[in-house]
């Protein structure tokens, strides 16, 4: 950021992150190979990054796996919810907030709080070990099914520790509530999301909708997403008729929150965001109601799956083929699409990989601006410990959301 | 003795063994107790990135000048650099097509803007400076890094299994995922440490762990020859999470499949 004569008069939003080329070095691999490389984008988001490519892959050869399998991976996806929201919450966001440098500080005077958050990360991490075979990069979940199928005693142990992870959640949104949210970042913002596909919040859906009360097919995200190479980042930037949006817990919130139900509702009311502000800061306020949500979730999808009984499914048999397909998910940090093309035997010619960091890229540059301009008289240290922060909310891929903010005062 | 100064470094990858030291989570707070944790981003700020180290965990690929600069100078700074992850180790997925030029892979993804930055080969920590203790596995092992940290308290390097993850495979008697169901599993030629992780949930192993010292590369070619996968198939799946090792370059697997 550049800053000349008290005007800001240059944002930018660098990710040094160095380029990996994933969608090259993808093609020409089979159908089976695809999510095992692709889960590799991001360890935080692997078990969102695996559902979507297998939902790419299958709906590129027009399969659609049973009921059983959409609720083990709706499963799956809510463990790396919860993990992901714990470990941004409790090991970024609190300690933040409370002025320590870690969460190993703030245990000193928070104990209680900080095994909390660590619980909860493990309870995230647990329903990902047991469902999806290992916490980071999933081996189980495949195309077509799963590998190895949870015993009733696996999901009831899951149900028991889920309990106690609803208290845990519960007293973390309390925690949050308790946190002084400043106004300095506030501006209008468009919302994307998929549109929660039943009568319950989701994270998944078919559709794509707006703030700005449009919505699209998820095989039409190239519309919304319009990703441009920007030659001061490694990471694409996407604009929405070239202004930018914003995805996430809080655009969850915003488009899809009236459907959340039970303790979640509660607590979305409770921490102030039945009524939208537009302050993206409150999208740490969104993380913690989700939490308690995909707690909840988590629960009801164990009892849907217990009372109709663990069925030996063995994973679908794909006839590969020539297709294109597109998955999308709603993974921690926003609407995550997969979209690929097949060759008639069923190998990769094309993959295009749209990640919510990369959608969010150009509206952090904005919010930047606009504190940058809220903040103008404030100290130099305190402007940039205060723009850390507005990063920070969006929790981009959190190696890179650290230590991020340089302002140049010219 | 003191508490060792220690420092967690990410070069270009995925986070995720920097992750599996977060997801230590009843581990965290005594290991963070025992270590004077001085640099480690991910998890704290005040990171401290000019003193001297007593070990320096380092995951990730060098995929760019910085991650070489970066990494080079981590190494004069550290008394131990601990390779943690088959990134840092082996290089990691996206060393799987060197054979590409990093010029024809960025005009294919950014465009005429990709001559805006500089990409180099990835590679390996090992191809730029010494590593003194490698700790692969895509990622980590919670229980090979946590007896790595406690080996390293001690003065000492722990005991890594240097056997394929087929013995432990065979050890926990899982059905055989290549003879009996004719799946393309790299199980034989694999490092051990994730007690057959795959084949426990009866799929084949992928070969994200690097390959064992004396890996049988050959016979592995021969066997899936005869289960009828075609070459192109064979060398993709080997070459996906360690191309730069010596027995899976190309040059070593032509000779292997024509021994």
């Amino acid at each position: 950021m550049n800053i000349e004569n008290g005007k800001v008069t240059e944002v930018q939003m660098d990710i040094f992150e160095g380029a990996r080329f994933f969608e090259p070095l993808v093609v020409g691999r089979t159908y089976d190979e695809v999510a095992p490389i692709l889960m590799r984008i991001c360890a935080i988001c692997s078990a969102s990054h695996t559902v979507a490519s297998l939902m790419a892959v299958e709906n590129a050869f027009g399969v659609t796996v049973s009921p059983q399998t959409q609720l083990l991976r709706g499963l799956l996806v809510q463990g790396g919810n919860i993990e992901s929201h714990a470990l941004h919450l409790f090991c970024l966001v609190i300690p933040d907030f409370l002025g320590y440098p870690s969460a190993v500080a703030l245990a000193s005077d928070y104990p209680q709080e900080v095994k909390m958050g660590l619980g909860l990360k493990k309870l995230g991490n647990t329903i990902q070990q047991t469902i999806g075979g290992r916490a980071i990069h999933p081996v189980n979940a495949i195309v077509g099914g799963f590998g190895r199928l949870p015993t009733p005693e696996d999901l009831l142990g899951l149900k028991e520790e889920l309990k106690r992870g609803l208290e845990y959640s519960l007293a973390t949104a309390g925690l949050v509530s308790t946190l002084e949210i400043q106004d300095f970042c506030t501006s209008p913002n468009t919302y994307a999301a998929l549109l929660s596909d039943g009568p319950g919040y989701s994270l998944f859906g078919e559709k794509i909708i707006l703030s700005t009360g449009d919505t699209k097919e998820i095989g039409m995200y190239k519309e919304i997403c319009n990703e441009q190479v920007v030659a001061h980042s490694h990471a694409k930037h996407s604009r929405l008729k070239d202004e930018p949006f914003m995805v996430g817990a809080l655009a969850r919130m915003a488009l899809n929150g009236k459907k959340l139900s039970g303790e979640a509702k509660k607590a979305k009311q409770k921490l102030g965001l039945d009524v939208l502000s537009g302050n993206t800061l409150h999208n740490n306020a969104a993380q913690a109601v989700e939490m308690v949500y995909s707690v909840e979730r988590s629960i009801e999808l164990i009892d849907e799956l217990l009372s109709s009984g663990i069925r030996e499914e063995k994973p679908l048999q794909v006839t590969a083929g020539a297709g294109e397909g597109t998955g999308a998910v709603e993974a921690p940090r926003g609407t995550l699409y997969h979209s690929y093309s097949f060759d008639e035997i069923g190998r990769l010619t094309k993959a295009d990989i749209v990640t919510p960091t990369a959608q969010n890229l150009a509206n952090i540059e904005k919010d930047l601006r606009v504190s940058a301009e809220n903040l103008i008289d404030e100290p130099r240290e305190s402007l940039s410990s205060k723009l850390e922060m507005v990063v920070r909310a969006y929790d981009p891929c959190v190696s890179c959301a650290v230590h991020l903010v340089e302002v140049d005062f010219e | 003795m003191d508490k060792p100064s220690v420092g967690i470094y990410g070069l270009t990858g995925c986070a995720g063994d920097q992750l599996a030291i977060l997801n230590c989570e009843d581990e965290l707070l005594d290991m963070a107790g025992a270590l004077n944790i001085k640099f480690f981003p991910m998890a704290m700020t005040g990171n401290d990135q000019e003193c001297p180290l007593d070990i320096a965990f380092v995951e990730g690929a060098v995929v760019q000048p910085e991650d070489e600069q970066m990494l080079k100078k981590l190494r004069d700074r550290a008394t131990l650099l601990v390779a943690i992850g088959t990134c840092a180790v082996w290089g990691g997925v996206q060393a799987m097509k060197n054979e590409i030029a990093r010029a024809e892979l960025k005009r294919q993804v950014y465009g005429p803007a990709g001559k805006g930055f500089e990409t180099i080969v990835p590679q390996p920590l090992s191809h730029f400076v010494k590593v003194d203790l490698a700790i692969s596995g895509c990622p980590i092992e919670k229980e090979q890094l946590l007896q790595g940290v406690a080996s390293l308290l001690h003065g000492d390097l722990p005991r890594l299994p240097n056997y394929a993850v087929c013995t432990e495979c065979k050890m926990a008697e899982y059905p055989c995922v290549l003879l009996e169901k004719g799946q393309l599993c790299l199980g034989p030629i694999t490092i051990a440490g994730c007690k057959a992780r795959c084949p426990s949930h009866s799929q084949p192993c992928i070969g994200c762990r690097g390959p064992v010292d004396e890996a049988n590369v050959c016979s592995e070619i021969q066997v899936l020859k005869e289960k009828g996968f075609t070459w192109v198939d064979i060398q993709n799946r080997l070459r996906t999470f360690a191309a730069q090792a010596g027995p899976l370059r190309i040059e070593s697997l032509k000779e292997a499949a024509d021994a």
